[in-house]
């Protein structure tokens, strides 16, 4: 080589050599313990945006987990699930009838703009969210007027007028305001429910300031402008699927009062993996938070065998359960048929329980979820901590293969179940990964050969709840802590089974009944009569359980107050950064 | 350089995007709407509560109705709201996402094209020799990785090993400050995304200077004692670029659709992490304003490169 290529290359290497050391250059963290830090900020990731901050529309976790940091209900549950008062003074005891309900609300309540919050707002609030007719507009669905209110198909401005202007068609009959202090609720009919509902955080019982509300109809909640809530915290930057910034309240009304000063939310990172290792390095404070603590099984199970790290590990029963679904009707909307039929009588009622015994539970979560994201669901359908978890072991969630292998000889044999698909959506790994534990299981344990069906979560939603298919993937996230939550949206007729929003077609007269008895009573007299609709779904083998989930996050140990109950993220207000 | 021809070209190729993006956009939204699933319907919104907020969007009307109105907002600069997060305007996410995915895209090229024929043209000059040898195997094992366990094995070890042997002095830090990301953040994503492309630049490269040094002028200029490093560069590399700026075309788009995958793993907020998402969503404008982007970015990179040509070979004229 020339001398001059050689230094050519010379210089080419050591420059490359200097900007690797320049760019590899990252920041560390030091200092000592003891005391808070000087800066109160919290950085964790959401690994995607949140739909909306509006409660009248709201309806996916990740939006209520921060609309519970800056805007109130009435009542609100506290850490363990209680109803506790919030925006009123207390929690009201319903009339002798259980057809009213007199909320006292605080005095001293104020919006982060400096909107005084009074009897107005809650009118107006729930008022809007009926006649926007979201996901969760069924929750204000006791109140009387809520089926006219409910025909409401106007939107955004429109809407707004015929608000301003209490037009009738937008105006619940059994919402009043004596006075700018009191609310009262009367019911079309009585609901057990009722308080637990509107306790739901971020949903249609909370309340919004009309003031922020009508500069934007359909997009105030992003805008830091017209954010506005009750909160301990407000918006101050939102950019779509990047970040969004929070800062503390001067002087907020309610306790305990925020110590974070600015809580930091990155919206760019999707992947829960990178997430991970940029908590590793120390870019966040928090992973988890924000309705996405179900992280990688590989990294939680890597993290737990890493000394320096096991204690930043937070495990925490959570409140969805996975279950496997039967088609149980055949009808003109419903032309899945199969041989598990509510019409088969006896047969195919031994069918279904033998493809549920011939599953081992406990082996699945081993193989699925490493025994760590979930837990076998032995206790019904609805997990445990939640009120209708059943006290004894559910007789489905046997594993016997022998008792499995007979029932399905004695009724019909292989032949009788030939044919079969699993549908189920792919895009969780822990589908995916139950889909085959179960494949195998029924092989082995049945000699049956069922195929696999994965299809998208969008349209698996929909044809499931068509009844599409014979077996399927099936599964409820408790959005409040009452049984009603599950019977009524689950299975009857109330939710439209046979033919609409029905997984299995499951609906019985007894079954309907007692809902509606069970619904009308409080919550303590109602436990019993839940727990008998719980054992109706047994008796009648509508369901093969499977897991609850266990959320998973990682929290730095500077990180005080943070946490998780088994529905929703500890509240902001409650978490300080100490010197680290 | 840039005559009258040339700009009448540019103007020429730009109506040509226009009406590419055009036709890219209305198949995929043809395509998107003919999918099975929405991103409405859930297990809490069916029945009469998701027809109303079918009406709500306008997606409960006649699909020749959206297409119209849909073409009608493009021609206005306006891809509509997201049907995920309600209500918020595509147009902005998609220009600042795309902004972010051509930065990226751009330095992953320099990485490329550098990288490339720093490679190739030393593997030339020093053929048959251990630097040879090993520059080449190099570009092979870059040629042969895909581009997300190139990337994976980066962050192995300049985040966490380099992190964690340093006692967290330097590392790569994940993530990406701001709307652009600066230099001690792209630098690693962009390595990743270029260097399977740098491999097959530095072979042809390589291939191509061993061809052009072999030429008579080459000797000529040796012979009338000019710099060894004025021959090269003037008169070997500038004709071996030919050949390399030809593949430099279907390279761009390989390092812009390749982004989907590096951006994703890198946490990067381009174009790239919303491909996938917004399909399973089924985020119907969202999704076209992504191949809209997409298509865009192609285009126009696939413009610079054909100018690239007058710029590296005076004989080439538009």
């Amino acid at each position: 080589m020339a001398p001059t290529s050689f230094r050519i290359l010379k210089t080419l290497a050591i420059s490359a050599v200097a900007s690797l050391a320049v760019m590899a250059c990252g920041g560390g963290g030091g200092g000592g313990n003891g005391g808070l830090a000087s800066d109160q900020t919290l950085n964790f990731p959401i690994l995607g945006d949140f739909g909306t901050l509006d409660p009248a529309v709201a309806d996916a976790e990740t939006d209520s987990e921060i609309q519970q940091n800056f805007q109130d209900g009435l009542v609100r549950f506290d850490n363990d699930l209680n109803i506790v008062p919030d925006l009123a003074t207390a929690v009201p005891t319903p009339s002798s009838d259980g057809m009213t309900y007199t909320f006292n609300l605080r005095h001293d309540a104020t919006f982060s703009n400096g909107d005084k919050f009074t009897s107005k707002d809650v009118l107006y609030s729930w008022n809007r969210a009926a006649a926007y007719q979201g996901s969760y507009a069924t929750n204000l669905s006791a109140i009387a007027g809520y089926d006219t209110v409910a025909k409401n198909k106007k939107a955004g401005a429109e809407l707004e007028t015929l608000l301003e202007k209490n037009d009738p068609s937008v105006t619940l009959t059994g919402l009043t305001a004596p006075d700018p202090y009191t609310v009262q609720v009367k019911l079309s009919q009585p609901a057990g429910w009722f308080l637990t509902a509107i306790a739901l955080q971020g949903t249609t019982g909370w309340i919004v300031d009309q003031n922020a509300v009508k500069q934007n109809p359909d997009n105030w909640w992003s805008n830091p402008a017209t954010a506005i809530g009750t909160g301990p915290f407000k918006m101050v930057s939102y950019t779509p699927k990047q970040s969004v910034e929070f800062d503390a309240v001067d002087n907020w009304w309610g306790s305990p009062k925020p110590t974070l000063k600015k809580v930091k939310i990155d919206i760019s990172v999707t992947n829960a993996s990178t997430a991970i290792t940029k908590y590793e390095q120390g870019g966040y404070d928090i992973v988890g938070y924000g309705g996405y603590s179900n992280l990688p099984v590989a990294d939680i199970l890597r993290i737990k065998n890493t000394s320096s790290e096991s204690a930043q590990l937070l495990l925490h029963p959570k409140v969805r359960s996975y279950w496997v679904s039967f088609n149980m009707v055949h009808d003109a909307s419903r032309q899945a048929g199969g041989p598990f039929l509510l019409s088969g009588g006896d047969k195919a009622k031994n069918l279904r329980l033998a493809f549920a015994l011939a599953v081992d539970k406990n082996a699945l979560v081993q193989t699925v979820c490493q025994s760590i994201v979930c837990t076998a669901a032995t206790g019904g359908l609805i997990p445990p901590t939640l009120i209708g978890h059943l006290d004894s072991t559910d007789p489905l969630s046997a594993f016997d293969a022998a008792k499995a292998k007979q029932l399905l000889q004695a009724n019909g044999g292989a032949s009788a179940v030939s044919g079969l698909k699993y549908a189920y959506d792919p895009e969780n790994p822990l589908n995916v990964a139950s889909a085959q534990f179960l494949q195998a299981q029924w092989q082995q344990n049945l000699g049956v050969h069922v195929d696999l069906l994965p299809v998208a979560h969008s349209p698996f939603i929909k044809a499931r709840l068509k009844g599409d298919y014979v077996l399927s993937r099936d599964g409820w996230q408790a959005d409040y802590n009452h049984p009603q939550d599950w019977f009524d949206n689950i299975w009857g007729s109330k939710v439209g089974c046979p033919d609409s929003g029905c997984t299995t077609g499951y609906t019985t007269k007894a079954y309907d009944d007692l809902l509606a008895k069970a619904d009308a009573e409080p919550v303590d007299q109602a436990k019993a009569d839940y727990a008998k609709l719980n054992q109706m779904l047994i008796d009648d083998v509508v369901y093969i359980p499977l897991f609850y989930s266990v959320g998973a996050f990682l929290i730095k140990p500077y990180v005080k107050g943070a946490g998780s109950n088994s529905f929703s993220d500890n509240l902001w207000n409650g978490i300080s950064i100490q010197s680290h | 350089m840039f005559t009258r021809g040339t700009l009448i070209y540019i103007g020429q190729r730009l109506v040509l995007i226009v009406l590419a993006v055009l036709g890219v956009s209305s198949l995929v939204f043809l395509g998107i709407h003919r999918l099975p699933g929405d991103a409405l319907f859930s297990e809490h919104l069916h029945g009469d509560q998701y027809q109303q907020t079918l009406h709500h969007y306008g997606l409960d009307r006649p699909l020749w109705v959206q297409y119209v109105n849909f073409l009608a907002g493009m021609i206005h600069g306006n891809l509509g709201e997201s049907l995920v997060n309600r209500g918020v305007p595509i147009t902005p996410i998609v220009l600042r996402e795309m902004s972010v995915s051509a930065e990226i895209g751009l330095v992953a090229l320099i990485f490329t094209v550098g990288i490339g024929m720093t490679f190739g043209v030393v593997a030339a000059i020093r053929q048959n020799t251990w630097m040879d040898y090993v520059l080449s195997t190099t570009s092979v094992i870059g040629y042969s990785m895909p581009n997300f366990v190139i990337a994976t094995f980066l962050i192995l070890v300049f985040g966490i090993w380099l992190d964690n042997f340093t006692q967290g002095t330097f590392y790569f830090q994940i993530g990406w400050p701001g709307r652009y990301g600066s230099i001690g953040a792209i630098w690693l994503p962009a390595f990743a995304l270029g260097f399977p492309y740098a491999s097959i630049v530095a072979r042809l490269t390589r291939a191509s200077m061993l061809e052009v040094i072999r030429q008579d002028y080459i000797r000529t200029a040796r012979a009338k004692g000019l710099r060894e490093a004025v021959i090269m560069v003037r008169h070997g590399l500038r004709n071996a670029l030919i050949p390399v700026i030809t593949i430099l075309g279907p390279l761009v788009i390989g390092i812009i659709t390749g982004g989907v995958v590096i951006e994703n793993i890198f946490g990067i907020p381009g174009l790239g992490k919303e491909f996938a998402n917004s399909i399973l969503n089924r985020d119907y404008n969202i999704v076209i304003g992504v191949f809209t982007g997409y298509a865009a970015l192609v285009g126009l990179a696939n413009l610079g490169v054909d100018l690239l040509y007058v710029v590296i070979d005076p004989r080439i004229r538009y």
